[in-house]
């Protein structure tokens, strides 16, 4: 019997080495994000806005699963730029897409499964579908104005969504990951001093500016806010208000690394597999490839502020993007590691199953060859490193009462241990009653882009 | 191991795995007059706030023209101007994106009646915007001159002045809780300084489960 199968096998260990060899090459993963997002990275940071735009256009061009997290790198460019409506339309396009991207797809999770998750069309991370909401914000009052506060809205309502629908990933102690999110008091500032401006709103300024003190009791200008809106009012008579953005270091960003399973992600991956049978995941298990996310080191700590010469303030941390980046990331990583380890199991199985198929043992030609083509399955695995590249590190802000006219605004970056660059000055008219808002993009030392403002 | 369980499992979990469905696409109807609305599972919707603004604002405009439905010489009296300041949210509940819409609804009923003519408020918060007042610093003699005054200047001199308020107070039971919602109206007379105050309340039960929503319509459950 055994030389029967052995006969009717002789032929196939050709074909079973050409299936699994088609499979390595159709199935291997892409090449990673991050090598396509260095290129853009340099042309943005180096101030060459132009050359990021070039590098980004290339990208574009190729309709890739990466397709909305280049467009989520133009809004940037085009912040910098000073196209606010341009940078809007972008990021309502990609916020509409993720929202639509973020639902499970039958096709893209198998095809992932027997390749990597860069298969997957990307549907952004939580901070990200977040804070596309807060950068909608900030865009549309750089422009008309017209949606700035139903985005602001949006933020925490899309916080509520992501972590009503993380219920069902409970774990073992019934706890939902990720209401340990921290919330991003972006939203509520932005929709509180759209509020205040009305002169009629200030309870809604004043809850707004509670939720601000409420989940971020570290911004100094928090208490004084919520004074104003309690009690106060928004600018004394002739007065307006300017309101300076800032964009501050470099932006969390993803790389690959091998990572051993942890007994948590081994834990989880063993619930991912035996949820459909009575299989196990093996003792032990070599390695995967998975994202890693980093934060650059960064010089600026804010910006110094001057009005007509004169030191008018300095700009303080509203949402520390870096930071929530790699929280939420170590908040999913066993997750992410347990995905690699169930998809790692699947490849071996697979080859197993071909093995089986074809009757090879282990000392056969064949067995060899499927065992080098599963290897080499395994190798082309590229852990998912996209993600939105040109975030900054910081966004801070800055609000500052000036008499209704025209002044010179300067914004100089500081370190910790003093000034780091040069001072940038941009002429601002100040409206009676009105806020004035202002974006500055200090990535580093230097200004990318252009100072722009919600002025023609 | 033996293979064969190895690689049904394998299997097995790579369709697991992928059975997360496909991506669907999101519908929309236009919701017909009668047609019954959506409820908020959260927070009060326009479930809530509909039929509370119907209630005082007819209940309140209704008691108002009865005063005053006998006109000099037998005329229809002049209809009176209204300055309808602001809706105040002292609730628990953020209003979000619907705060201006009972902003709106109320100003609209207000012009249906025909008896009142609301302001713009436009030139409410022009006014509000001109002499710096918060509006709920315009009941204070001076600070309501002021405003009036400002307001004469725009050519939009009115006779009351309108807050809404909307209140909210919650009774827990265990994982349930009820929400009694209360919208209260105040016209006052800048001319006399009369006042009058219309309220309507609607309660609202949110359940943790089918079963607590179940057992709350069960006529023995106390």
């Amino acid at each position: 019997m055994n030389a029967c199968i052995h006969a009717r096998s002789a032929g196939r260990p050709a074909a079973a080495i050409v299936g699994v060899a088609i499979c390595c090459t159709l199935l291997a993963g892409c090449a990673t994000h991050e090598r396509r997002l260095l290129a853009i990275r340099d042309g943005f940071y180096a101030g060459d806005l132009p050359q990021a735009s070039t590098e980004l256009d290339e990208g574009l061009k190729r309709k890739s699963r990466d397709s909305e997290v280049l467009l989520l790198e133009r809004s940037i460019v085009q912040l910098a730029e000073g196209d606010a409506q341009g940078a809007e339309r972008t990021l309502r396009y990609v916020r509409d897409r993720f929202d639509y991207l973020e639902q499970a797809s039958l096709g893209e999770s198998a095809l992932a499964m027997l390749t990597d998750d860069t298969r997957k069309a990307y549907a952004g991370e939580d901070y990200e579908k977040v804070l596309i909401r807060a950068m909608l914000s900030i865009s549309s009052l750089l422009g008309d104005g017209q949606d700035a506060a139903a985005y602001a809205l949006q933020v925490a309502d899309k916080q509520n969504q992501i972590v009503m629908a993380a219920a069902k990933d409970a774990g073992e102690d019934g706890k939902n990951p990720k209401l340990a999110y921290k919330r991003v008091a972006l939203g509520p500032y932005l929709h509180g001093l759209i509020r205040e401006q009305t002169h009629a709103n200030y309870d809604d300024a004043a809850r707004d500016n509670a939720m601000v003190v409420s989940w971020l009791p570290g911004f100094p200008y928090g208490r004084q806010d919520l004074e104003r809106a309690q009690h106060g009012r928004h600018s004394a008579p002739g007065n307006g208000v300017l309101y300076v953005f800032a964009f501050v270091g470099r932006g969390p960003y993803k790389e690959e690394t091998l990572e051993l399973p942890t007994t948590v992600s081994l834990l989880v991956a063993d619930r991912i597999l035996s949820a459909a049978g009575n299989y196990s995941v093996p003792p032990t298990i070599a390695p995967v490839k998975v994202p890693r996310m980093v934060v650059p080191p960064n010089e600026v700590a804010r910006l110094q502020v001057s009005v007509d010469g004169r030191a008018a303030g300095a700009t303080e941390t509203i949402t520390d993007v870096g930071r929530m980046a790699v929280e939420q990331h170590e908040a999913n990583y066993p997750r992410i590691i347990a995905e690699a380890v169930a998809r790692r199991v699947i490849k071996k199985g697979v080859v197993l199953g071909a093995k089986e198929a074809l009757g090879a043992n282990e000392a056969t030609l064949a067995s060899l060859a499927l065992n080098v083509a599963g290897i080499a399955w395994e190798a082309t695995e590229a852990a998912d490193t996209r993600c939105w590249g040109l975030l900054p590190d910081k966004i801070q802000v800055l609000r500052i009462e000036l008499p209704a006219g025209e002044h010179q605004i300067g914004v100089a970056p500081v370190a910790q241990y003093g000034a780091v660059g040069a001072q940038r000055r941009q002429s601002v008219a100040i409206l009676d009653g009105r806020n004035t808002y202002l974006l500055a993009n200090f990535p580093d030392a230097r200004l990318v882009g252009i100072l722009s403002t919600n002025q023609p | 191991m033996n293979r064969r369980s190895f690689v049904s499992g394998a299997l097995a979990a790579l369709t697991a795995g992928s059975l997360g469905g496909c991506r669907g696409k999101q519908y929309a109807k236009v919701m017909h007059e009668g047609e019954p609305g959506m409820v908020g599972s959260h927070q009060a919707g326009g479930e809530t706030f509909k039929p509370l603004i119907d209630e005082a604002v007819a209940k309140l405009l209704g008691r108002q023209a009865e005063d005053r439905n006998v006109g000099p010489e037998g005329l229809p009296p002049p209809p009176r101007r209204i300055c309808f300041v602001a809706v105040e949210n002292k609730s628990s509940e953020e209003l979000g994106d619907f705060k201006d819409q009972i902003y709106e609804q109320i100003d609209a009923k207000i012009l249906e009646s025909q008896m009142f003519q609301p302001v713009s408020k436009r030139f409410v918060d022009a006014g509000l915007m001109q002499t710096r007042l918060r509006p709920d610093m315009l009941m204070v003699p001076d600070n309501m001159r002021m405003f009036a005054a400002t307001m004469e200047q725009q050519g939009q001199p009115f006779d009351y002045l309108l807050y809404a308020t909307i209140t909210s107070g919650t009774t827990r039971e265990n994982k349930d809780y009820q929400r009694d919602y209360l919208l209260t109206l105040d016209l006052v007379n800048v001319h006399t300084g009369q006042y009058d105050k219309q309220a309507a309340n609607l309660s609202k039960g949110y359940y943790h489960s089918r079963i607590g929503r179940l057992r709350s319509m069960n006529p023995l459950h106390q």
